[in-house]
């Protein structure tokens, strides 16, 4: 039945398919509205190695649980790019994961949110890609994958349960403002991709929508309108200057993926664009069950330090006993945030009580940010807390026993003080999060020959994060 | 006899605060003390350092840190002998003056052992060492109270004090108040 | 290939020399090994070393640094017969430079201020001291490079940049940082006395990060160890090498450069910790350990055929030890300046080191110390016996309304201001450095016709009611001379790429080399100097 329905709709979408770019000039309004469409998708931040590759022209590294794959060149160069496709090809592309030459894309595409997208719009973003990038004619290292995640049509069983095939279709009963969010939200943003629980096939849980989902080594919180696991407490404007800056003094501040995503997407929004997604993401209730009541993830903690216990003795006594956690937060970390850990008073590095990342429901972003530091390009400057994981950059190197320690006294001194690290847990962050068993079981499941093979094949990560290391800068 | 001891009243509100303010120095010592397992082991117990809190109050009108202070007690009991003794004495001037501050009862501590004891431990606080000297023992860098008479303006060196560049500020003039501290 | 006893190149020293050495070597594909003194520490441990000092110390540089047994430098504190360094001789080489994994840019102050042209050619102009083997712009890549290298930050002003003679070919790769409003005073005081005091030029990030380093957020603490790695320190720098492939050998102490029948370097020999020696062969080495410890090592060296010791046919190994010989004017003022606020030094008047008077006496120096002032006042605060409220406003004022203003000065080389080994040994049982040392009467001239009545003049323009000024000239930890360079090979020691003159394949660079400092600090030159030889050597090494 589902293999039906999805070919039934892929037909009329082939009928409008339009002659290649090459025949026809587009209007500069047309590319315009394209590229701020592709801002809005973000195309550029997976599409481009930043490490000194060329816009659009692919080649950046992206762990995944199952192995790395290669960003692709989308730069309309005929021969390493995108530059042959057809409009209907780009549509299938984007809104299907399916290439030109139909082999099956890597979710590592977001195409299931994009599938949202109307055709007027993919119309823009074809005119743009076509005309208003500039052809790169270099091969992008291809993605090499073991098996038998290297056979991309073990994608084809999952798009067929778990790709959308609809675009958007405004709901007559909300306002016109909550539709636009709604539309941007859902599809172009793809918020969800991040902050939406997968699945055992690793698909977006929709009845979950919004409710949190681990990203690589970081955390995507719950941002549903829960007043105390989500984002219930904010106000229309705490969001769009989070989405406007990354940062809300006092809560909040992006790092990882979101940082990126600032970087490169959100900041460059319009306000209207920027309070439409607000408004539609202020609507998005949480289906999880949880508390009702008590502190949010944003006011818990206060000024405090533990310097007592050891200034003026040894530091490598420091680091023994009780107080290792306090020592190692002195030396490291309270240079900037402060001994009492309450940031500077123009609030530029931030308290690390009253923040979300000390105070989540788990503690994969203190972890991440001490290991990754965090990397922001906005209007307001480049916002860079320096890593103290294995990078060569690293202020200092910490072991996974020291991050631990720290995350402890951060959590238990600041923050959620329920939780606990183990050195353990800080490996799992510095490999860049959870591996998954996938591809065992896969292969377990082709000896096998069960019908589950598929499906297993199928279920796949696309986690947007990234192996490269952010904040090297090499030579 | 002064003027003080002859007022009743005047009497019962020195003793009244006097409780108060030794009840809860007292208890902020006690609580340090369980607070820090390593300060706990400490040579001066809860009552020395109650009443070790309770001078320094008397002595500098800021907010001190327990954890701190029992550090100085510490090596104050190591270094003064009679430390609680002393203490007592201090304590007893400044309630029979009924002090509220430290210019209220100062210039009646005799010269020598004890006027030098009471420099001492405003000295360990603003400096937070026991000396000038290579040899000093450290109690607090960050909370020694030197800094925050100009933390409106300097840095407590090796603390940033704002973002990138964005530490331009004006030069205030002596007249400008005190930081609360 | 690089194994731990052999390499192409064969590195003693990992401090900003060193480092920027071996990652050129690296980038062209040659096995690199460094041979490190000290011991290799984390930032952590440094701070906290500092945090955890008395506060009467904190001004000591050296007191988050302590020296290990094997790898012994000059510590605060000392009794005279115990310290490190042996003085004799009129005015004591008192430096501070620390044996540790990534070397004396630790400590610091980032200050990077480019020799001029004419200081270059002081001979030829004003018929004193040396000119140095090349001109300013044969060295002004190597500075560009060096300001990009270390991420050096600096006005895009002309008019505000040093050195106002000589052309500059790239602007610096950040802008300025703000002064405190202490320094914003300065500035404005001197200029009614016209004097220009600009911004230093300063490897600092600048805001924004710069190399992977974040930027400085005003810990004002520089010197002794920026906490947050926004100051360039060589240490930054090992992770990269060693993942670029370096080796590094710490804890290690080269005692003997090893010379062939060719008399070219067959080897250096190190102590490890236990005292046990090992041998390291190499096709070429480089000896960055500057301007002390590098005559130090080669005077340990001699052999047959090198009786003065390895590279030393001139006998100017050890001579003309040079500094910036200094005089701090303390100046209590009736306003507020208030230091402490930003980098610890951020600006300087630099003008006043030019001039035709060189043929006379030394130019000077003027720069406004940034340190916030309370490790300085609160135990003269304490000691007048305030209590309370004026207590507090005692120390305030005393913040606020005193200032250290340091004047520089120029030392011409002078063979007789020399190290020679001493008969005191260390831990291991090495000769202890001995400098015979007198600033000379270029500088004393300097002091009493020149950079005193201004230094005075500066400090009464500022409204002060009390000067103190130090009894003597203190050290500024410059170290340079002692391998001095030049065309010469009978009255100098390396070539104008820091080559010896008496030995192919090696490599001294650093302030050692330079052959007049000028009154500006001497990282920025070295380094340079550095990057000037690395090419040398990378030329070198193609042919090898």
């Amino acid at each position: 039945m589902k293999t039906v329905k999805s070919f039934v709709l892929v037909a009329p979408l082939a009928l409008i398919a339009l002659a290649p770019a090459a025949a026809q000039e587009f209007s500069k309004e047309l590319i315009e509205k394209g590229r701020y469409l592709a801002t809005a998708s973000d195309c550029v931040a997976c599409h481009t190695n930043h490490d000194g590759g060329k816009p659009m022209a692919g080649g950046l590294p992206m762990a995944s649980p199952v192995g790395t794959i290669m960003s692709t060149n989308i730069t309309p160069s005929k021969e390493f790019g995108i530059g042959s496709y057809s409009e209907a090809q780009f549509s299938d592309a984007v809104r299907k994961g399916i290439r030109a030459d139909g082999a099956n894309l890597y979710p590592a595409m977001p195409y299931v949110s994009y599938s949202n997208m109307k055709d007027e719009d993919i119309h823009a973003l074809y005119a743009y890609f076509m005309q208003g990038v500039e052809p790169v004619d270099e091969k992008a290292m291809e993605t090499k994958l073991p098996f038998p995640m290297n056979i991309r049509a073990s994608m084809i069983g999952w798009n067929m349960l778990f790709r959308p095939n609809e675009t958007h279709k405004d709901d007559p009963t909300q306002s016109a403002e909550w539709n636009r969010g709604k539309y941007l939200a859902e599809g172009a943003a793809h918020c969800s991709t991040c902050h939406t629980p997968r699945g055992i096939f690793m698909q977006e849980q929709k009845s979950l929508n919004l409710t949190g989902g681990q990203v690589g080594p970081w955390y995507a919180p719950d941002i549903t309108n829960d007043k105390v696991h989500g984002i219930g407490t904010w106000s229309q404007e705490d969001l769009v200057t989070y989405l406007k800056t990354g940062k809300l003094d006092n809560k909040a501040q992006a790092a990882g993926s979101m940082a990126e995503a600032i970087s490169y997407s959100l900041q460059h929004l319009t306000d209207a664009d920027l309070n439409a997604i607000a408004t539609y993401v202020r609507s998005v209730p949480s289906t999880k069950a949880g508390e009702t009541t008590g502190a949010t993830r944003f006011d818990k903690g206060t000024a405090d330090n533990d310097m007592a216990a050891f200034r003026g003795r040894d530091y490598a006594d420091g680091l023994k006993g009780d107080h290792a956690g306090a020592q190692i937060f002195a030396a490291n970390c309270a240079s900037c945030h402060g001994y009492n850990a309450q940031g500077t008073k123009d609030g530029y590095y931030p308290s690390l009580f009253h923040n979300a990342a000390t105070a989540g429901d788990n503690s994969i972003n203190v972890i991440s940010a001490i290991l990754n530091g965090v990397d922001r390009h906005t209007e307001a400057g480049h916002v860079f807390m320096p890593p103290f994981g294995d990078q060569v950059n690293a202020v200092v190197q910490l072991n996974n026993v020291e991050v631990a320690s720290l995350s402890n006294y951060l959590l238990a001194q600041y923050g959620n003080d329920k939780l606990k690290v183990t050195p353990e847990d800080v490996q799992v962050i510095r490999e860049g999060g959870p591996k998954s068993n996938m591809i065992q079981l896969a292969r377990i499941g082709l000896a096998g020959g069960a019908a589950a093979v598929a499906f297993l094949l199928a279920g796949f990560i696309w986690y947007r994060a990234r192996r490269k290391k952010p904040s090297v800068l090499s030579e | 006899m002064t003027r003080q001891s002859k007022d009743p009243n005047g009497t019962l509100m020195m003793s009244r605060r006097g409780i108060l303010l030794g009840g809860a120095t007292l208890f902020a010592g006690t609580l340090a003390a369980a607070l820090c397992p390593t300060l706990s082991l400490a040579a001066v117990d809860a009552g020395t350092q109650g009443q070790f809190m309770k001078l320094s109050n008397l002595l500098i009108q800021h907010q001190l840190s327990p954890a701190v202070g029992a550090r100085i007690a510490d090596t104050a009991s190591g270094e003064y002998k009679k430390l609680p003794q002393m203490l007592d004495a201090i304590i007893a001037i400044a309630e029979k003056k009924n002090a509220v501050q430290v210019e209220d009862f100062f210039a009646d501590i005799p010269d020598g052992e004890l006027k030098d004891f009471a420099h001492w431990v405003i000295s360990a606080w603003y400096s937070g060492c026991s000396s000038e000297k290579r040899n000093a023992t450290v109690f607090t860098y960050e909370e020694a109270l030197t800094f925050k008479t100009t933390s409106d303006v300097v840095t407590i060196p090796s603390y940033g004090i704002s973002g990138p560049n964005l530490w331009t500020r004006p030069n205030l003039p002596l007249s400008a108040p005190m930081p609360r501290f | 290939m690089v194994t731990k006893n052999s390499a192409d190149v064969v590195i003693v020293g990992t401090g900003v020399v060193g480092v920027v050495i071996a990652e050129q070597l690296l980038d062209a594909g040659h096995s690199v090994l460094m041979i490190e003194a000290g011991p290799r520490v984390t930032r952590a441990e440094v701070v906290e070393n500092w945090r955890n000092a008395p506060l009467g110390v904190k001004g000591d540089t050296s007191v988050a640094y302590p020296s290990r047994l094997w790898a012994p430098h000059p510590m605060g504190g000392e009794k005279p017969e115990d310290a490190y360094l042996q003085f004799t001789g009129p005015d004591a080489y008192d430096q501070t430079f620390i044996r540790y994994a990534g070397g004396s840019t630790w400590h610091w102050a980032g200050t990077s201020w480019r020799l001029t042209p004419e200081d270059m050619r002081l001979n030829s102009l004003y018929g004193v001291g040396r000119d140095w083997a090349f001109d300013y712009d044969t060295l002004e890549p190597y500075y560009v490079r060096t300001e990009h290298k270390l991420g050096i930050c600096g006005p895009s002003d002309r008019s505000q940049q040093w050195p106002q003679t000589g052309d500059r070919s790239a602007p610096y790769p950040m802008p300025a940082l703000p002064f405190s409003p202490g320094e914003v005073r300065f500035t404005e005081v001197v200029k009614t006395l016209g004097y220009n005091n600009i911004p230093v030029a300063q490897a600092r990030n600048s805001g924004m990060p710069y190399d992977g380093r974040p930027a400085c957020c005003a810990n004002n603490n520089c010197v002794p160890v920026c906490p947050v790695a926004a100051k360039y320190d060589a240490e930054t720098a090992l992770h990269r090498l060693e993942k670029k492939g370096a080796t590094l050998l710490v804890d290690s102490v080269v005692y003997k450069v090893e010379t062939n029948a060719q008399n070219k370097i067959e080897a250096v020999h190190f102590y490890d910790q236990h005292k046990e020696t090992h041998r390291i062969t190499g096709k070429l080495f480089v000896l960055a350990c500057n301007g002390l410890e590098n005559p130090k090592l080669l005077l340990m060296s001699k052999d047959d055929r090198n009786p003065n010791g390895v590279a030393n046919s001139s006998d100017q190994v050890g001579r003309n030890m040079m500094d910036h010989p200094a005089r701090t004017f303390t100046v209590t003022t009736k306003d507020p300046f208030w230091s402490g606020v930003g980098p610890v030094v951020n600006s300087g008047i630099m003008e006043t080191s030019q001039g035709a008077f060189r043929s006379e006496h030394a130019g000077a120096y003027f720069r406004y110390n940034n340190f916030a002032r309370n490790r300085f006042v609160t135990f003269a605060a304490l000691k007048k016996g305030l209590v309370g409220k004026a207590l507090d406003d005692e120390i305030r004022r005393m913040a606020a309304c005193t200032a250290d203003i340091v004047a520089a000065h120029e030392i011409l080389p002078d063979p007789n201001n020399r190290l020679t080994l001493s008969d005191k040994k260390d831990w291991l049982g090495l000769p202890k450095p001995s400098i015979n040392y007198d600033v000379g009467d270029y500088v004393r001239k300097s002091w009493e016709a020149y950079s005193q009545p201004i230094g005075k003049q500066i400090a009464e323009a500022m409204g002060a009611v009390d000067i103190k000024i130090s009894p003597k000239f203190n050290n500024s930890k410059h170290i340079m001379g002692g391998t001095i360079m030049g065309k010469d090979a009978s009255n100098s020691v390396v070539d104008v790429d820091c080559r010896a003159h008496d030995h192919e394949n090696l490599f001294i660079p650093g302030g050692g080399a330079m052959a007049a400092g000028a009154c500006g600090n001497s990282t920025i030159t070295m380094t340079a100097l550095a990057l000037k030889a690395g090419d040398a050597i990378v030329e070198q090494m193609r042919g090898a």
